[in-house]
Formats: structure tokens, sequence, C-alpha cells
């Protein structure tokens, strides 16, 4: 192994396997996902599930509620009249708004971590995610993909969080992968993690999925993103919406730091999807008008709460 | 030191000592900067995409957003410094265009961005006396209206100039 941290535990007194050990003991520390957020995903991923078991969930939690009915009387909405019923606000803010919303309060500890070893700044994990899972979905809708749209903007919420627990083990190490890429010795940003830690971050998140319980497809995608053709064949639909929505995310200017577009884009998508490279450009338009609307209500609800 | 940040499709223009104008983390988008020696003002808009035509609505609303219609503007922004109206006098720089890592160059939107933005130099004929376009890593930029420098930074790498 060539590269190594300057200081801090990606320095040579570290072994590969201590990291992936150390690694797995702090996804083990995480805090669970709330019950509603965890519900709400394993509903919302069966293809043909009820609007309605989503507002029985949503119902079933007094905080929950009350976020959903901030989010969607917020500013960035632009409503004329208040809305009331959680039945009128989840058929408004669309079911991932409201799954997102549980996961972004529940997770929100991980999303808002500084992934200083990226060398990214606070709030650049939520950026990247949300703007990733507005692409994603956007990319199952115009690309006819044979996948809920909806688990898509899920999946892109939840692919990126292995960089959380990967993050503290990299510290210094950006300049010296970034020159490894340069030079071709390593494939990309996620082969020289490997590398290096003897763990990558989609495999990361993929441990925290598991440990969290994700629905089958959602741990695929947080598995295989960087990687889909890899994915039982089942999944690669939904794990190409991501791949691309990931990729969007990086062009619009949203990465996670030094990783920024240091992956390879797989031109297998189009097996899976009918998108022609100049809808991509209407997909970023897209993920700009929504974010700014998504990302502002959820903030703004937030400081209300305070 | 008073600094213009522009986000995502904004445009900014300044003539007033120590002022800067500032860009975060270009990834396919173009930042066009222009640079009046005479009148000692800069200017920069941040393009996310070539061609208006995609989102009339968006152009009206957002003007920077589109090579076509962001390159005007910023002009039309710069004249109100004194600036001449047609560019002329002015220096250009052009940096970001970056894309993923893809041989086929398959979502080309960066090298489109720039080249749209060229087309539309040449249009007045102008031309970029330097650039910094391509790759695969996004770049942070700044323009000073003191020095005329235009630096450029992307995480994990040395600060830059062009």
């Amino acid at each position: 192994m060539t590269i190594t941290g300057s200081q801090g535990p990606g320095s040579d007194a570290m072994t590969n396997p201590d990291i992936r050990q150390q690694v797995q003991a702090a996804i083990q520390q995480a805090p669970m996902l709330s019950v509603s957020a965890g519900k709400l995903m394993q509903i919302t991923s069966l293809a043909d599930h009820d609007i309605k078991d989503v507002i029985d969930v949503v119902h079933n939690d007094a905080n929950l509620t009350a976020r959903v009915l901030k989010v969607v009387n917020s500013a960035a909405f632009g409503l004329m009249t208040p809305v009331v019923t959680l039945d009128r606000a989840i058929t408004l803010l669309g079911e991932r708004v409201v799954v997102g919303i549980a996961i972004g309060d529940s997770a929100g500890h991980l999303f808002q971590k500084s992934l200083t070893g990226y060398e990214s700044e606070k709030g650049d994990l939520w950026r990247h995610d949300l703007r990733a899972a507005i692409a994603s979905r956007e990319v199952a809708r115009r690309g006819r993909a044979d996948v809920s749209a909806d688990l898509a903007f899920t999946a892109g919420l939840l692919h990126d969080l292995g960089k959380a627990f990967l993050s503290d083990f990299m510290e210094n190490t950006a300049n010296a992968i970034i020159e490894r890429i340069e030079n071709r010795d390593s494939a990309d940003y996620l082969k020289a993690e490997e590398e290096l830690l003897g763990i990558d971050h989609a495999e990361a998140g993929y441990m925290l999925a598991e440990y969290w319980n994700l629905p089958q497809p959602l741990q695929m995608v947080i598995r295989h993103h960087h990687y889909p053709s890899e994915a039982p064949e089942e999944f690669r639909p939904l794990v190409y919406c991501v791949h691309l929505g990931d990729i969007v995310s990086m062009m619009g200017g949203c990465g996670t730091g030094a990783d920024t577009l240091q992956y390879n884009l797989d031109p297998d998508y189009i097996r899976y999807l009918e998108l022609a490279p100049n809808q991509l450009a209407e997909v970023m338009l897209e993920v700009d008008e929504e974010f700014d609307k998504i990302s502002g209500s959820i903030a703004e609800s937030k400081e209300n709460n305070r | 030191m008073s600094q213009i940040i522009l986000g995502v499709g904004d445009l900014g223009a300044s003539k007033a000592p120590g002022a800067a104008v500032k860009t975060f983390a270009l990834g396919s988008c173009v930042s066009v900067i222009l640079l009046d020696p005479r009148v000692r003002a800069v200017g920069m808009v941040h393009v996310a995409l070539p061609e208006s035509k995609i989102n009339l609505q968006k152009a009206a609303a957002k003007p920077g957003y589109f090579a076509d219609t962001g390159i005007p503007k910023l002009l039309e922004e710069m004249a109100k410094l004194g600036c001449n109206p047609r560019g002329q006098g002015m220096i250009v720089k052009l940096c970001g265009g970056a894309n993923v890592m893809d041989p086929n160059d398959t979502f080309n939107i960066g090298k489109r961005n720039a080249l749209a933005v060229k087309k539309l130099l040449w249009r007045y004929g102008m031309g970029a006396v330097s650039e910094d376009l391509g790759g695969n890593f996004s770049r942070t930029v700044s323009v000073f209206v003191d020095t005329g420098d235009v630096v450029l930074s992307s995480p994990g790498r040395p600060d830059w100039k062009i």
C-alpha cells in the first residue's frame, strides 16, 4: 500500500483489516433510524403500496406530523391557504418528500457531518444527497425506467452515507488519491478508498443499510451505485438511476469535496434507461429548480422548530 | 473586502476597489470572466447550460443560467459600470466545464457549455486569453478588482491562477 495520510488514523500504524473493523464498529454505534422512517422506507419500496399506508405512519408520529405540516406550509411552497390535514399535505408534498423529511430528521447527524477526510464542508453531504435524490427520480421518470420514481428518490438520498463513516479514516489523503487517479494507479476514488483502507464508502454504506435493515433494493443501490453492473439483475434499473443521479449532482457542482467527479460513468445504463444525452440538461435544470424549493422548505421548517 | 458571491446562473460585476467576485464549485458549469483594464472593472457569469431554448421562462428569470442569454446580460451589467457594451477592450478568461470520468464523453454538458460560450463570444469578436476547462474536478473561482487576478481552487489541490 503506497497511499497513507500524513497523520491520523490513515497513517502507517494502521493496517487495512483494523480500519475495516473500526468502520464496522462505528456503524454498530450509529443511532437506529426512527421507527417511522424505517416503516416509510419499507412501505414505499413496494411497487403497489397504498398512499394511505404512508399517511397512517405519519399520523401515528406526532413529531413527524408536525414537521410535514410545517414543510408544506413553508414559504417555499407558496400556498395561498394553509394546509391543515395530513392527507392533503402528503398529497401536495409527494411521498418522497415525506420519506426525505423522516430520514433527514432521524439521520441528520450523519448528513450534516463535515467530511474532512474528503476535504468537504459541513452540509455538503446533505446537499449532494438531496440533489442526487431529485436527479435519480427525474432520471427514473424521464428514462422510463421500470422502477418507482419515489423509490429512486429515497435511494438517491441514502446512497453516500458510507462516506460519513469513512471520512474519519481519510484525513490528509485527498492529495495523494487525486495524484494516484491522475497517474492511473487507481481507477477512481472508490477503488482508491479500497486500496487505502481495505473498504470503500459503498461497502460502508451497505453495512449501515444492513444494520438499519433497509429494504433490499435500497441496500443494493448503496452497495453498487458506482458499479451498477455488479448489482443483481433485478435491481439494476434502480441502481442505474442512482448511478446517473449521483453524477448529475456532481456535475451540478454539488459533490462532497475532493472525490467530486472522480468516478466512472457506466455506459450500460442505456440497457435500462431511455435517456438521450441531451435530456440530461433537462434533468439538471429540474434538479436546480426543485432543490431550492425542497431544501428551502425543510430548512425553514427546522428553524421554526427551534 | 466586499465580495459578490454568485450561485448557479448568477452574474455580477464590480469596479469597487478591494472587491472580488466569486463562485463556488463549478462542475460542468462554465464561468465566463471579463476584465476591463480601462475601467478597472471585473465581471463574471456562472453558466449552467448552453442554450436558453430548453426553458425560456428560466432564461427570463435567470439569464445567467444559459450561455446565450448570460453573456449579453453580463455585458449589459458591465456597461452600467462604464465598460464598452460590445466588450471592446475586455480580457476574457474561462474556467469550469468539467465532466465525470467517461471515455465516451456521453454527457458532455461541460464541453457543450464551453463551446456555446466561445461561439457567443466570437460573435462579439472576443476570445479567451486564458482558460482552464474540462477535467474531472470541481473548481471554485474568484476574480479580484484590484489585481485582475483569477484564482482557482479545488479540494485536494493547491490553488492556481489563470
